[in-house]
C-alpha cells in the first residue's frame, strides 16, 4: 500500500527517461487495477453483506465500436471513454456518499480518493498516447451523477450501486492494463514492461 | 301471572295489555333497521408511518366494527370496536390504524359496520389495500427502506420474493431473522430492541434461492438530539457568538445529523457547534432537530456580563537585568476595566502574576533573574462581571540582561606538606548571572605586602597553593586566599578564606549513618561558637590534594544533612566539621561513614605456621579502599574443599591470628574472611600439611626406652634382693635321691636310652587347619584297656604318644633333665632303662603332658596323657619333693597358674625349671635325632618348634650363652 502512494500522481505527461510511455501506462493500468481491487476489498469490510454477492445485470460502461476490428490506438481511445465514464461513476460515488454519510475519514476514504487520482493520471496517459491532430481527447468525468441509481433509490440501493461501480472500475482497470498492452506491444515489440 | 288471576270479566284489559307490548316490539324493530351500512369506505395509507386512515360515510353509529385481513391468506389482522370521529364538513366517519407491518408488505381487506351496542349493521363492502407483493409488483423488495428508529425500538421488516423465486432468508447485519410469512410472496421478521448503527447505518438483507439476487434495507437506529451547555457571549462588545455542545452521541449522520438554528437562523452543519451574531441580542434559543425528534435551549444576559476579550496581540518588552516591561496590544478596543494574567515560565518553572487596569496593555515583571529565558502569555477578562478568560495571547520570549556573579562558595584543601588547593563551586546558572569569563584567585601575603593574582578560565574550581614560601605563613599561618568571578556585566564580591593545616586531630570521631539519602550529622552546641560553620567531607582513602566537598552551616546549627551525588558505594567518607571557617577555622569534630557498606573487595593476606599438634593462623590488614565498610570481625572456616566450616567468629576487627590446636599429621586448608555489615569477602585459603616432630618422636621413644630400662633395672634389683626367694620358686634344689645302699657307687654308668615310647604323634586332621583346632586327644583306648590293645589296633611297637590335629609337633622325647646333671646323665639318653625318666609336652601353654616310663621297657610301658587319670594312677615314680618347693609353686604367682596347681596337686615330681629356652635346643636335637641327653630330665618343652637347623643352632649359641648367664646368677645365689 505504501509503495502505491509513493506513485506520482500528477497529470503530467512529460516525458521522461526510463520506460517509454506505453510501457508507464500499462504500469499505471496495473497499479490502478490493483488499487481498485484494494477498494473493493475495503469496501466489503465495511459492508459485510457484499462479501459473496456477484450482481447480476450488464456492464454499466459499455463501448459500441464504430468499426468491426479496431486498431490497437482505436481500442485506446475507446478504452479512454470508458475510463472517462468510470471515472464519472466514482466522481458520483464519492458525491452520493459524503451526501449520504458526510464527511468520512478511514482506508476506504482514502482509497477512493487515491484511485480518482489515479484513474484520471491514466486517463491523462491514453490521452497523450492516442490523441492526433484529428482527434481530441477528454480527460473530464463522463457522468452527471443526477440520475438515480439502481432499485428504490434507498441507502441499500446506493449501497449495492457503489458496489457495482467498484467492480466496474476494476473491470475496466484490468481491461486498460490488457488494451494498453497490447499497444505497447505494437509500438514496442516487445512484451516486457 | 296477574292475568291468570283476574276473573273472565277482565279479558279486555289482559289484550290491552298484549296489544301494549306487541306495539313496543314493533317500534324496536323498526330502530334496528335504521342502523346504515358504512359505505364509500376510503383507505389512505401513510407508508412512512405505517398508518392507514379510513373514512366512511355510514349514518349517526358512534361506534363501528372495523376488521382487517390479509388478504391472499385471509389472516386477521385487526377486529375491533372502534370510535370514529366524524368530520363536520365532510361528515365522513374516519379512524386511522397503525400497523405493525409496513403496509407495503401484504394486501389488506378492510370491512366496517356500524354499531349501537349489540346491534350491528351489515359489513360494508370490503376494500383492498394493494401491497407491493401484487402479480404486478414482480421486483425483489424489501420494506420499510430507510428507516430511521430510536435506540431501543422496535421494527418490523417484509422482504417481497420475485415471482419464480423461493425466499432463502433475512439477516438484521450479520444476525439471521426468524420470519414469518404473510403472503405468497412476502416474509416479515421482527427486530426488537435495536442498537445504535453504524455511520452507514444497519443492513438488513433479504437473499432468494436459484438466482441469489440481494435485496435489502439500511436502518438507522440513533437517538433525538440532546444538546448542552448552550452560551452566546461577545468578544468585541457589539457582536455575539452563541456555543454548545452536543451531548448525547445521535448516531446520525449525513443527511440524518442533527440540525441546529438560534433564534431561527441555521447554523453551520456538522462540528462547529456555534453561531455568530453581529449584533448582541439578550434572549438567545437554541433548536436542535434531527429525524428522531428536537430540542431547544435558551440563554439570556446582558452584553456586559459575557465580556470575554480576544487574545493580546504583538507582545514586546523592555527587558533588564531583574526586571522587565511588557507590552501588548488589542484587536478590538476595550473601554472597561480588565484583569489580565500573565505566565512567566523560566526553566520549565511558571508563574501566574495578575494585573488589573482599564484596557491593560502593557505590565512591569521585578523579580526576574539576570541573564535568564522567559515565556509568557497574556490573557485577560472583565474586571466587572468577570464572565471568563480570554484566549491566551500567543508565547512572547524574551532573556534578561546579565549582571555581575555571586560570589563563589570557597573552602581549601591543605596537605600535611604545606601545600594545598584553593577550592572553590562553580557558580551555578543562577549564581553566574550571565556567562562567567574567569575566575581569580589571590593569595595575600601581609608580611611582604606582596599578591599573587591568578587568573583561571570559567570551568576551574580549584587552584593549587604552596604556602612554605610565604613569609606570613611560616611567622603565623596567617595567609589569606581570595576568589572572585567575573563575566561581562561585572565582577562578584570577593570570597575569602583563610588557609591552615587540618592536621589537627579532632576530639572524637564518630560514625555516620547514611540514612534517607543523605548523611545526618549533629553536634552539640558550643556557646563559645558564635559564627558559622562549615562541614566537609572527602574519601578517607585520599590524604593528597583531595576532591573535598563542604557546606556551609548557619551559626547556632546543630545539625545538617549531608547530601552528594557524588558519594558512591563502598567509599569511606570523612566528615568534619569546622568552626568559623573563614577566619580561624577550628575542627571540631569529624565522623566516618558509608554510603553503603560493600563487602571487602579484597580478602586479608593469610598465612600459616605450624606448632607442633597446632596451626597458627595468621593474616594482615586488608587495605582501607578495600574494606569497603567497617570490618566487624573475620570468620576462620575449615576448608575441605568443598565445604567451609566454620571454626570460629572473631568479633575484634583487631584480631590477626588464631590458632587452631589438636590436630593430627594430615594436609589441612584454612579460609579465614573479613566480614563487614554486607557479608564476608571471598575470603583467604590457606593450606598446610602438617608432620609429626621427628624431635619429640625421638623424644618419646627415647623416654619409652628410658623407662623400660629403669624397670627392668627395678626387676633385677628386686629379683636380686630377692634372689632366695626366686631360687626356690623357680629353680628349688634338686634333692639327692635316697637309695637304700651304696648302689649308687656300685652301678655303672646309666644307659639312657630315649623310650620310643616319649613320642607324639602328631596327626594331621586335613579338615581343620586353625591352631583353635588344635585339641589334645588322649589315647584312652590304651588307658581303657590297661595295658592292652583297644578295639582300635595299635602298634605296640609304636610308642606311646599325644596326637594332635593338624599341627605338626616334633616328635622328640622330652627328656627329663638336671641343669646341674652329673656326668652321668651325658649318656643317659642312650639308655631306656633310667631309673627316673620326665617326659612331657608343653604345647604354647594349653597342655602339659608328662609321659612316665617307669618300668624302663617298652614292653611295659603305658601312655599316661591324661594328668587326672595320671594322678589317680598315682604314677609309677614318685619324686622327693621338697615340701616348700610344693607351697611355694602354690603361692608364687606363675603365667599359669591353673597348669601349675594341677601339677602340685599332682604331687608327683616338680620340675625345678620351666624354661622354654631349653626348647629351641631340644627342637634341634629332635630334629637331628640325637639324643644326647641322658641325664633325669625334669621340664621338656616343646613351645619352640623351629625347623631350621641353622636357626636353631644359632639361637642355640645364644640361648646357650643367656642360659648360661642365668642359669650363673642363679648358681652364684646358692649357699
Amino acid at each position: 500500500m505504501a509503495e502505491q502512494e509513493e506513485q506520482p500522481l500528477t497529470a503530467s505527461g512529460t516525458p521522461t527517461s526510463g520506460p517509454s510511455r506505453t510501457g508507464r501506462a500499462v504500469a499505471l493500468a496495473r497499479l490502478l487495477h490493483s488499487e481498485c481491487t484494494d477498494l473493493l476489498r475495503l469496501y466489503k469490510e465495511r459492508e459485510t453483506f457484499l462479501s459473496n454477492h456477484t450482481p447480476d445485470g450488464g456492464r454499466m460502461v459499455s463501448l459500441s465500436p464504430e468499426v468491426e476490428e479496431p486498431s490497437a490506438e482505436e481500442q485506446v481511445q475507446l478504452l479512454h471513454s470508458a475510463l472517462r465514464q468510470c471515472l464519472g461513476l466514482l466522481h458520483c460515488v464519492i458525491l452520493k456518499e459524503e451526501e449520504e454519510w458526510g464527511q468520512l475519514e478511514g482506508d476506504y476514504e482514502t482509497m477512493k480518493k487515491t484511485v480518482r487520482a489515479r484513474l484520471e493520471h491514466l486517463l491523462f496517459s491514453t490521452k497523450d498516447l492516442v490523441e492526433t491532430e484529428g482527434t481530441t481527447l477528454e480527460v473530464t468525468p463522463d457522468h452527471q451523477c443526477n440520475e438515480e441509481v439502481d432499485g428504490a433509490g434507498g441507502v441499500f440501493s446506493l449501497k449495492m450501486w457503489t458496489y457495482r461501480v467498484l467492480l466496474e472500475l476494476i473491470h475496466w482497470a484490468d481491461h486498460a492494463a490488457q488494451t494498453l498492452h497490447v499497444l505497447h506491444k505494437e509500438r514496442e515489440g516487445t512484451g516486457e514492461i | 301471572m296477574r292475568c291468570s288471576s283476574i276473573s273472565p270479566a277482565s279479558k279486555p284489559n289482559c289484550r290491552l295489555w298484549l296489544i301494549c307490548v306487541l306495539s313496543i316490539w314493533a317500534l324496536n324493530a323498526d330502530a334496528k333497521i335504521v342502523l346504515t351500512v358504512p359505505h364509500e369506505v376510503s383507505l389512505s395509507p401513510n407508508t412512512h408511518t405505517q398508518q392507514l386512515s379510513m373514512s366512511w360515510l355510514g349514518g349517526d353509529a358512534a361506534t363501528f366494527d372495523v376488521i382487517i385481513l390479509r388478504t391472499e391468506f385471509n389472516e386477521t389482522v385487526f377486529y375491533d370496536t372502534v370510535s370514529a370521529t366524524v368530520n363536520p364538513m365532510s361528515g365522513r366517519h374516519q379512524w386511522n390504524w397503525t400497523s405493525v407491518e409496513p403496509l407495503e408488505c401484504t394486501s389488506l381487506s378492510i370491512k366496517i359496520r356500524s354499531r349501537d351496542g349489540q346491534t350491528t349493521s351489515e359489513w360494508s363492502n370490503t376494500e383492498i389495500l394493494q401491497g407491493k407483493d401484487v402479480p404486478s409488483e414482480i421486483n425483489f423488495q424489501m420494506y420499510p427502506q430507510d428507516r430511521i428508529v430510536p435506540v431501543g425500538t422496535n421494527t418490523t421488516f417484509c422482504c417481497i420474493v420475485e415471482e419464480g423465486t423461493e425466499f432463502a432468508g433475512m439477516n438484521y447485519s450479520s444476525t439471521v431473522m426468524k420470519v414469518k410469512r404473510l403472503s405468497r410472496r412476502t416474509y416479515a421478521s421482527t427486530v426488537v430492541n435495536q442498537k445504535a448503527s453504524g455511520r452507514t447505518g444497519t443492513n438488513v438483507v433479504c437473499s432468494s434461492k436459484y438466482k441469489q439476487s440481494l435485496t435489502g434495507a439500511v436502518v438507522f437506529v440513533g437517538y433525538p438530539p440532546q444538546p448542552t451547555d448552550f452560551v452566546c457571549e461577545t468578544y468585541d462588545l457589539v457582536s455575539a457568538v452563541c456555543r454548545w455542545k452536543e451531548g448525547r452521541n445521535t448516531y446520525l449522520h449525513g443527511k440524518r445529523v442533527t440540525r441546529y438554528s438560534v433564534n431561527k437562523r441555521d447554523c453551520p452543519k456538522e462540528g462547529s457547534n456555534k453561531c455568530s451574531f453581529s449584533q448582541w441580542d439578550g434572549n438567545w434559543t437554541l433548536v436542535a432537530v434531527n429525524p428522531l425528534g428536537h430540542s431547544s435551549l435558551t440563554d439570556s444576559a446582558e452584553i456586559s456580563h459575557r465580556v470575554c476579550p480576544v487574545a493580546p496581540v504583538d507582545l514586546g518588552a523592555v527587558v533588564h537585568a531583574w526586571d522587565a516591561t511588557v507590552m501588548w496590544k488589542w484587536t478590538y478596543k476595550y473601554s472597561l476595566p480588565l484583569v489580565c494574567q500573565v505566565e512567566l515560565t523560566n526553566s520549565g518553572y511558571n508563574t501566574k502574576l495578575i494585573f488589573t487596569g482599564v484596557g491593560l496593555q502593557s505590565v512591569v515583571l521585578s523579580n526576574l533573574l539576570p541573564y535568564e529565558d522567559y515565556d509568557l502569555q497574556v490573557r485577560c477578562g472583565a474586571q466587572k462581571n468577570f464572565w471568563k478568560w480570554g484566549n491566551w495571547s500567543d508565547v512572547f520570549t524574551f532573556r534578561t540582561k546579565s549582571s555581575a556573579p555571586d560570589a563563589p562558595d570557597v573552602w581549601m584543601w591543605m596537605n600535611r606538606d604545606n601545600t594545598g588547593l584553593v577550592v572553590w563551586k562553580p557558580l551555578t546558572r543562577l549564581q553566574s548571572h550571565g556567562l562567567i569569563k574567569r575566575y581569580k584567585v589571590t593569595l595575600c601575603d601581609p608580611k611582604e605586602e606582596q599578591t599573587c593574582i591568578k587568573s583561571l578560565p570559567p570551568g576551574t574550581c580549584s587552584v593549587p597553593v604552596n604556602l612554605t614560601q610565604l613569609a606570613s605563613f611560616r611567622s603565623d599561618n596567617k595567609v589569606v586566599a581570595t576568589v572572585t568571578a567575573e563575566n561581562d556585566a561585572g565582577v562578584s564580591q570577593p570570597a575569602i578564606i583563610r588557609l591552615h593545616l587540618t592536621d589537627v586531630e579532632p576530639p572524637t570521631l564518630s560514625r555516620a549513618v547514611y540514612t534517607d539519602n543523605s548523611f545526618p550529622l549533629v553536634w552539640q552546641h558550643q556557646a563559645n561558637v558564635t559564627c558559622s560553620y562549615v562541614v566537609e567531607w572527602h574519601d578517607a582513602t585520599c590524604s593528597h590534594d583531595c576532591h573535598v566537598e563542604w557546606i556551609k552551616v548557619a551559626a547556632g546549627s546543630t545539625n545538617i544533612t549531608v547530601e552528594s551525588d557524588n558519594f558512591q558505594p563502598g567509599v569511606r567518607y570523612n566528615f568534619s566539621l569546622y568552626s568559623c571557617p573563614y577566619d580561624s577555622p577550628q575542627k571540631k569534630q569529624c565522623w566516618q561513614g558509608y554510603m553503603q557498606e560493600l563487602t571487602p573487595s579484597r580478602p586479608v593476606p593469610l598465612s600459616v605456621t605450624q606448632e607442633g599438634s597446632s596451626v597458627v593462623l595468621t593474616w594482615g590488614e586488608i587495605p582501607l579502599v578495600d574494606r569497603r565498610g567497617f570490618l566487624l570481625g573475620y570468620n576462620v572456616y575449615s576448608n575441605n574443599g568443598f565445604k567451609l566450616t566454620l571454626l570460629a567468629n572473631l568479633s575484634d576487627p583487631g584480631a590477626r591470628k588464631f590458632k587452631v590446636q589438636g590436630l593430627s599429621a594430615s594436609s589441612y586448608k584454612f579460609t579465614v574472611k573479613a566480614y563487614t555489615s554486607a557479608g564476608e569477602d571471598t575470603g583467604s585459603t590457606v593450606s598446610i600439611m602438617l608432620e609429626r616432630n621427628i624431635y619429640q618422636l625421638i623424644l618419646e621413644m627415647l623416654l619409652s626406652l628410658g623407662g623400660i630400662s629403669i624397670f627392668l633395672i627395678i626387676v633385677t634389683i628386686i629379683c636380686y634382693k630377692k634372689r632366695k626367694w626366686v631360687k626356690k620358686a623357680f629353680y628349688p634344689d634338686i634333692p639327692e635321691p635316697k637309695l637304700p645302699g651304696d648302689w649308687s657307687r656300685t652301678q655303672g654308668p646309666l644307659n639312657v636310652k630315649p623310650s620310643h615310647h616319649s613320642l607324639v604323634h602328631i596327626v594331621e586332621r586335613p579338615d581343620q587347619d586353625s591352631k583353635e583346632a588344635l585339641v589334645v586327644i588322649p589315647e584312652q583306648d590304651e588307658d581303657d584297656d590297661g595295658y592292652g590293645i583297644g578295639d582300635e589296633p595299635v602298634d605296640t611297637d609304636e610308642p606311646h604318644s599325644l596326637r594332635y590335629y593338624n599341627h605338626v609337633v616334633d616328635e622328640r622325647p622330652i627328656r627329663p633333665r638336671f641343669p646341674d646333671s652329673s656326668a652321668s646323665s651325658s649318656s643317659s639318653m642312650d639308655s631306656a632303662h633310667t631309673d627316673v625318666t620326665y617326659t612331657g609336652i608343653q604345647t604354647s601353654g594349653t597342655s602339659l603332658v608328662f609321659q612316665l616310663d617307669p618300668q624302663g621297657s617298652s614292653e611295659g610301658h603305658h601312655p599316661q596323657v591324661d594328668q587326672g587319670v595320671h594322678c589317680g594312677a598315682g604314677g609309677d615314680y614318685q619324686p622327693q619333693m621338697h615340701p616348700m618347693a610344693s607351697n611355694i609353686d602354690t603361692s608364687l604367682a606363675s603365667p599359669d597358674p591353673f597348669l601349675e596347681s594341677q601339677a602340685s596337686n599332682c604331687g608327683g615330681y616338680k620340675p625345678q625349671n620351666s624354661w622354654h629356652l631349653d626348647s629351641p635346643t631340644e627342637a634341634c636335637e629332635r630334629s637331628s635325632l640325637a639324643p644326647s641327653l641322658g641325664s633325669p630330665t625334669s621340664v621338656a618343652s616343646t613351645q619352640f618348634l623351629l625347623p631350621d637347623g641353622e636357626e636353631c643352632g644359632e639361637e642355640k649359641r645364644q640361648l646357650s650363652s643367656a642360659s648360661t648367664w642365668f642359669t650363673n646368677l642363679l648358681s652364684s645365689t646358692k649357699p
